[in-house]
């Protein structure tokens, strides 16, 4: 239980790498907004999430990912989001959230 | 039914969220111990998150809250009352989200709707009840 999120700033791929680690709801999605907004505010660029160890997402951490997109996209960058377990694929397919996150496999 | 369970959360507003890792294991523990597979587990854990956190965020008035949670276990599904006791909501209100608009809210019930069999909502002005049902058909 809780989160814990690893960043770090890809030169290669020039995106943020970010991985987190537990569960994004309601008591950690606060954090959670927080450290992708710092990272936009450092620096512009697409965010790709490693979506392994993320465990469980709600409708908070959603709103999150939404919010951050919609900062994203006035600079023509995107949210890419990967290996998530399937019932978290479903969730961003139920949501139509699929139709604005990239999702790779 | 065969059996039932009560839970019952009374907490500062500010605290509330750091049960929902507890509401969400106690509420998979009952789901796997009626058999239901995986896949209905993982929707039921993510519908109680959502109805626990739409009364985190809207359902508490003052600074303490109650969350109320009545599992009802019967041989072939699980029915799970949800209460809290704020101001209400009109249901009428609660439209279907679309995401390319990008709204950051509305998902959590239009999630629950979604994932489980049956759902009721009764929201009155003493509080709200979402009573949601899964069904395990095999």
């Amino acid at each position: 239980m809780g989160l814990e999120v690893l960043k770090n700033f890809d030169e290669n791929n020039n995106y943020w790498l970010v991985k987190p680690v537990g569960d994004v709801d309601v008591y950690t999605s606060t954090e959670f907004k927080k450290i992708l907004l710092d990272l936009i505010d450092e620096k512009v660029v697409d965010i790709y999430i490693d979506g392994e160890m993320l465990e469980y997402i709600d409708s908070t951490g959603l709103g999150v990912l939404i919010s951050i997109l919609k900062q994203l996209k006035e600079h023509d960058k995107k949210i890419i989001i990967s290996d998530i377990k399937p019932s978290i694929k479903r969730l961003f397919e139920l949501t139509s959230l699929n139709k604005v996150i990239v999702i790779k496999e | 039914m065969i059996d039932s369970i009560k839970l019952s959360i009374s907490s500062d507003i500010e605290n509330m969220a750091e049960y929902m890792g507890v509401i969400r294991l106690t509420t998979s523990a009952i789901s796997n111990k009626i058999g239901l597979n995986i896949d209905d587990i993982d929707d039921i854990k993510v519908s109680i998150g959502e109805a626990c956190t739409n009364i985190i965020k809207h359902g508490i008035v003052g600074k303490k809250g109650d969350i109320d949670i009545n599992y009802s276990l019967y041989p072939d599904r699980l029915t799970i009352s949800v209460k809290d006791k704020g101001n209400g909501f009109d249901i009428k209100d609660i439209k279907e989200p679309n995401i390319e608009e990008l709204n950051e809210s509305g998902l959590g019930i239009f999630i629950i709707k979604s994932l489980m069999d049956q759902v009721d909502i009764i929201s009155t002005e003493d509080g709200t009840e979402i009573k949601m049902t899964k069904i395990k058909n095999y």
